[in-house]
């Protein structure tokens, strides 16, 4: 998007991607305080595995923004010089994918709650799995410090996903148009995370969500709209050839037979408050039949995988898709319980050894 | 004008007029004139370039044309009168309707005034693709008779090697040239080759007849180490004026007389060179300067032209008529200003006062002779033809503002006219220089009078004639895809009397051989001449702001964004209802089994 001092998709990945890893550090923590916390017998183990949590985010926090201001200096470097005459086409792609990126995201946003509880499922059975690393200096290193280890790993995948995301939607903005979004998506991420940490006011957070998402498909509308406009630009200004550069806004700068709207003035590549409508909803001066129309099916298409979303929540399944998705469910549930049974075998097992070197450890 | 007086005169002097025939057959001949490129050119009788046609003063010329070509056609004789002859004029839907492929089509005219013209086809596109020539009229009387040795022309031209009307469908009038760019020539020709070279003898006098025969281009013309004397211009001889350069505009017509050197050492180049402003781009392979040679020795050196630092050259406003006349004073004012513009079609248009030249559906001149007393009513010729009705022997100014910043050499048929005023070019594109008779410009004595002239980007000119010339006269750019995209209007002068004429037969045939109506109104209806509907129209003008498909996508847009925010708030609070019921059911089915972490 040619926004030239806050990128809103950046905003969003990096907001939405800081939201999750907060949580999973959020769940982590109240993990620690109710099962190691509630114990009054090691207030300093409790104390000793918060550090590890804080420290393993640092490190990975850090480790993010190196890669990511390598990653996007040499994309930079790289990248910008290899427009020429496809600019239009490479524009249109970047909307594509930008809109793409932004649309998957969106929804998964409302349902917080179930990632938080995703987390706590996926954080129990990591702290279970610590268990059975193995013998060697290695499985020793972690079980030490999972604490770390797991935010640390965590904040790093995140975080390179959003590099990769950014990356992937911001070719077409200066590089001026960074630090702001991010900055800010950061700060909007941790604070969600923090709210969810202290278990605030639920209902307060999830209403802020979804404006924010509707903002978010919003923009991926306008995104979707301006990915279409740009590839019809592009084959207006192969036919004409310099002509439609030298006619502006006027007559020439856009094909008539395409055309829906057209005013000779409020364009957006060229009058800065019209850009921020450009961003935000995809505004153009010169609308053709294909930028209304996607920007119509996108809406359309936001609304049908909502009433999907809705119905396999209620469901547990797709709409025709039940029989399938009981048996992959059944197969699911099969996996777990029999790792279960392997767990329990192995504790008992274990129970009596470990029982025997505890103590011998406390003797 | 004098013509009874000067045929009386003609009588009596003894003067044999005879009569001059020429029987052509139009079709494609294979040519290569700038040695670059095969292709088909229009020829006559089997060769290009057309023949040149050749008379005395007071002849009777007879054109005998039958057409060959695969597609109409019809012959202009550029700046000939055709007194009491005006439907021999040749502008098709002007003065006739087109001649059809395999007609034939006589003209036949007396010619009563001397000088140098040219003849071409005034059919849509069809000159530049070869159908052009020189048309010499000899006169024993002329005031410089004995003061050159040889009677010689040179035409210059620019061409190009794709064919005109398909430039005209394809590259110029089409929404892909939104901003009517002229297509770009390919090369320039001296006497329709390349490489001229003139041969001369040391000494001697040399009257040259200089004639533009292209379709766009003005040229730059002259002799290195040669001065030269103007005397004639577009028939109308002119008190020698001495320069070492002219400007030609496309139609236009110079005769000089220019004198050779004493030795023959060396060849000289002479040059004709395009006005490049008049090009919006100009490709790197195009040559625009077309070398010639004065050539004193055949055996010689045959130097390259030395590089011009300025283009320095006549200003065909200066010249004086040898039969002087003052200002005439104007009975009626016609006032009109250029402009171009783009249509709902996308494409480039040409305006005089917002209208564009569309052609009517009978020839102009038939109307007049199918119309009666309402003749004299000019909106029966047609909302877009920009028809004006003149009174016989009035004196008509034209008063031309040039909202265009291009430079455009306009042609009168039928008359020559004296140029009042001509303004400077204005300093921005912004800024016209618009005429106000409250406060003329410069006005010479005696002022220069010719059928071709240029006007300045963003200036203005007046023009001055007298309507004793009964007929129906086509005044237009000369610019040939100007006048396609309707840089034209139609002057319908004196119909009344043009009403005791009778239209050979043959014209009418040809307009029912290729299935034109000949009578009526513009749109061809005899019964009631002041209703026009059916008559060909120009586009609609573009939509300005939104449009009633504009509006509705619009607010549909914004009802879909809408209702697609409701969708997104329904799904978020939705989840305050189902997320406790899952939860419930994952803690239920797999126990978070803090016992066996060994931390206690």
């Amino acid at each position: 998007m040619a926004n030239n001092v806050f990128d809103v998709s950046v905003f969003f990945i990096v907001f939405r991607e800081t939201l999750e890893a907060s949580i999973i550090i959020s769940v982590l923590l109240a993990f620690l305080k109710q099962g190691v916390g509630r114990s009054s017998e090691d207030p300093l183990l409790y104390k000793r595995l918060v550090k590890h949590v804080w420290v393993g985010s640092a490190i990975g926090l850090f480790c993010c923004l190196v890669i990511g201001g390598a990653f996007i200096g040499t994309w930079y470097s790289l990248g910008r010089d290899i427009w020429g005459s496809a600019e239009d086409i490479y524009e249109g792609v970047f909307c594509l994918i930008a809109t793409i990126i932004i649309s998957i995201m969106g929804l998964a946003m409302l349902r917080l709650n179930k990632l938080k509880e995703k987390w706590r499922v996926k954080i129990a059975e990591a702290l279970e799995e610590r268990n059975h690393y193995g013998k060697g200096w290695f499985g020793r290193f972690s079980r030490k410090y999972a604490m770390a280890i797991l935010p640390l790993i965590t904040i790093l995948r995140e975080g390179v996903e959003a590099i990769v995301f950014v990356g992937g939607v911001s070719l077409s903005s200066p590089a001026k148009a960074f630090p702001l979004p991010v900055i800010c998506g950061l700060a909007g991420g941790i604070l969600i995370g923090y709210l969810m940490y202290k278990g605030g006011d639920f209902v307060k957070i999830q209403f802020f969500l979804i404006v924010a998402t509707c903002f978010l498909y919003l923009v991926g509308a306008g995104l979707f709209s301006k990915a279409v406009w740009y590839l019809e630009f592009y084959k207006w200004v192969q036919l004409v050839g310099d002509g439609a550069a030298e006619s502006g806004t006027g007559a020439g700068s856009y094909d008539i037979r395409k055309s829906v709207w057209h005013v000779n003035c409020c364009d957006p590549e060229n009058d800065g408050g019209w850009m921020i409508f450009n961003a935000l909803f995809g505004w153009q001066n010169s609308a053709t039949y294909g930028s209304v129309i996607s920007y119509n099916i996108y809406w359309i298409a936001v609304m049908v995988a909502v009433l999907l979303f809705l119905y396999k929540e209620k469901n547990g399944y797709y709409p025709g898709l039940k029989s399938w998705t009981l048996k992959r469910d059944a197969k699911k549930v099969a996996k777990r319980r029999a790792k279960m049974e392997a767990r329990r075998a192995e504790a008992a097992a274990a129970a009596g050894e470990e029982y025997e070197e505890t103590k011998t450890a406390s003797v | 004008m004098r013509f009874s007086l000067v045929a009386a005169l003609a009588a009596v002097s003894g003067v044999l007029a005879k009569t001059v025939q020429y029987d052509m057959t139009i079709e494609w001949v294979d040519a290569n004139p700038d040695n670059a490129y095969e292709r088909k050119l229009i020829g006559v009788n089997g060769v290009w370039p057309p023949p040149v046609i050749e008379c005395d003063i007071y002849d009777r010329v007879i054109v005998n044309v039958t057409n060959n070509l695969g597609e109409p056609t019809s012959i202009h004789f550029h700046g000939l009168y055709q007194n009491t002859t005006a439907y021999m004029d040749g502008p098709v839907h002007v003065t006739q309707c087109p001649i059809p492929d395999g007609s034939n089509f006589i003209y036949n005219f007396t010619v009563d005034q001397p000088g140098t013209y040219w003849y071409h086809s005034h059919y849509t596109a069809q000159y530049p693709d070869g159908f052009r020539a020189p048309f010499i009229v000899y006169d024993p009387d002329e005031p410089f008779a004995d003061d050159y040795d040889v009677d010689t022309y040179l035409t210059v031209a620019d061409y190009y090697h794709d064919s005109a009307p398909w430039l005209l469908k394809n590259k110029f009038l089409t929404l892909a040239n939104p901003t009517g760019s002229e297509p770009i020539p390919d090369n320039g020709l001296l006497n329709e080759t390349q490489d001229y070279k003139f041969l001369v003898e040391p000494n001697t006098t040399y009257k040259i007849r200089i004639i533009n025969i292209g379709a766009l281009v003005s040229q730059y013309i002259w002799f290195e180490g040669h001065e030269f004397d103007v005397v004639e211009v577009d028939g109308i001889y002119v008190e020698p004026y001495t320069t070492d350069r002219i400007y030609v505009t496309v139609a236009q017509r110079y005769t000089i007389l220019l004198t050779t050197k004493n030795s023959t050492d060396t060849n000289y180049p002479f040059m004709t060179s395009f006005d490049t402003d008049m090009l919006d781009t100009i490709p790197d392979d195009l040559m625009w300067n077309v070398t010639g040679w004065l050539t004193y020795d055949e055996d010689g050196d045959f130097p390259d032209a030395a590089v011009i630092d300025e283009w320095v050259f006549l200003d065909d406003f200066e010249l004086v008529p040898v039969e002087k006349e003052t200002p005439y004073e104007p009975d009626t004012t016609i006032t009109v200003s250029v402009s171009m513009n783009n249509l709902d079609d996308g494409v480039n248009y040409a305006f005089f006062n917002d209208i564009t030249y569309v052609a009517p559906k009978v020839p102009t001149l038939y109307t007049v002779m199918s119309s009666g007393n309402q003749s004299t009513d000019a909106t029966i010729y047609g909302s877009n033809t920009n028809a004006f009705v003149l009174e016989h022997n009035d004196v008509v100014e034209i008063v031309l503002n040039n909202a265009d910043p291009g430079k455009h050499p306009f042609h009168l048929h039928g008359h020559v006219f004296q140029v009042i005023e001509r303004s400077e070019a204005s300093a921005s594109d912004d800024d016209y220089i618009v005429y106000d008779s409250s406060n003329p410009g410069t006005v010479n004595e005696y002022p220069m009078r010719r059928d071709t002239v240029y006007i300045r980007p963003n200036g203005y000119f007046v023009i001055r004639f007298k309507a004793d010339n009964p007929g129906v006269w086509f005044f237009h750019c000369h610019i040939e895809w100007h006048l396609e995209q309707g840089l034209a209007l139609t002057l319908i002068e004196a119909p009344l009397e043009m009403q005791k004429w009778t239209i050979p037969e043959d014209h009418y045939a040809a307009c029912k051989a290729g299935g034109y109506e000949y009578e009526g109104n513009a749109a061809g209806n005899t019964v009631d001449l002041t209703d026009l509907t059916g008559e060909p129209v120009q586009p609609v003008e573009l939509p300005a702001g939104f449009t009633t498909k504009g509006v509705v996508a619009m607010v549909f847009s914004c009802i879909a964004a809408f209702v697609g925010m409701a969708f997104i708030t329904w799904y978020g609070l939705s989840e305050l209802k189902t997320t406790e019921h899952q939860v419930a059911e994952i803690m239920g089915e797999i126990p978070l089994d803090d016992e066996s972490s060994g931390s206690k």
